[in-house]
């Protein structure tokens, strides 16, 4: 495991790497256009979107956003743990964070499941048209995540392991991106509107 | 496990709850609207900041994320006050 300190005060080697950090602002900028437009389609249909915006379940939206955020902890107590040489320890986080993605698949699946029972699909207006898109594509991200957490805590705890603190950094970078875009579709779809 | 990540984790915890109560049990007011979306944004702070270590950063990616952040947040709030 090599474990050579990172100077991360060099503009070209931030926490996760640069190409990491320049995926995470093309994701952001691309999701927060997305939100802008939503905002003003609901500035011109504020009765539409107040009365749409009270068919989600807040309280879902609430407890995902727990959810991701006790993940994204436990990811950030992996990182710290590898650092240390805890190898052990870094992968029982891996799993936990892990554990927070599907419990935030799980109860995504169960809000979907609702709303498709209830004849709400992206036709169905403006405001559930961009719910189905931004909240599809935000759950395509973690699903991606998921996948490169797996094959990290796997690749990390092989014999001759040649996991580095970039790779762990960078799998952990993207699994926080995921909570970085919810942060911001959590309150603009179901509070404020 | 970090004592700075755990007393972080706990604050992110205690601000949803708060967004989320405010929606929930108050009329939705402009007042309650810009509270919810500047605590949004405190929230992503502290992600970006501490989970993603980004105040171990150079200046220019903590100063990008506050700058794309203000770029999404100023012209949601401006509309919703505005309607």
């Amino acid at each position: 495991m090599n474990t050579v300190k990172i100077n991360y005060k060099n503009l070209y080697f931030p926490p996760g790497g640069i190409l990491m950090w320049i995926i995470i602002f093309l994701e952001l900028i691309t999701f927060g256009m997305a939100l802008i437009a939503f905002a003003i389609y609901g500035s011109e249909e504020p009765s539409l979107f107040h009365q749409s915006r009270l068919q989600l379940n807040s309280t879902f939206g609430a407890v995902n956003t727990v959810f991701l955020l006790t993940s994204g902890f436990f990811m950030a107590n992996a990182v710290h743990e590898f650092k240390e040489k805890n190898l052990k320890k870094s992968s029982l986080y891996f799993k936990l964070t892990m554990l927070g993605g599907v419990l935030f698949l799980i109860l995504k699946s169960i809000e979907y499941y609702h709303k498709i029972e209830s004849g709400i699909t992206i036709d169905s207006n403006t405001f559930f048209a961009f719910y189905w898109l931004l909240t599809g594509f935000h759950l395509i991200h973690v699903v991606m995540g998921l996948v490169i957490l797996v094959w990290t805590n796997h690749g990390m705890m092989k014999n001759n392991s040649d996991t580095e603190v970039a790779d762990v950094e960078a799998c952990a970078a993207f699994w926080h991106m995921c909570d970085l875009i919810w942060l911001l579709l959590f309150p603009v779809l179901y509070l404020i509107f | 496990m970090k004592k700075t990540l755990l007393l972080n984790y706990g604050l992110l915890i205690i601000l949803t709850v708060t967004t989320a109560f405010l929606s929930n049990y108050t009329s939705i007011t402009n007042v309650a609207v810009n509270l919810i979306l500047v605590a949004s944004a405190f929230k992503f702070i502290i992600v970006a900041f501490q989970f993603m270590e980004l105040k171990k950063a150079n200046a220019f990616w903590k100063v990008s994320v506050i700058f794309v952040l203000f770029l999404i947040i100023t012209p949601i709030l401006l509309l919703i006050n505005n309607s």
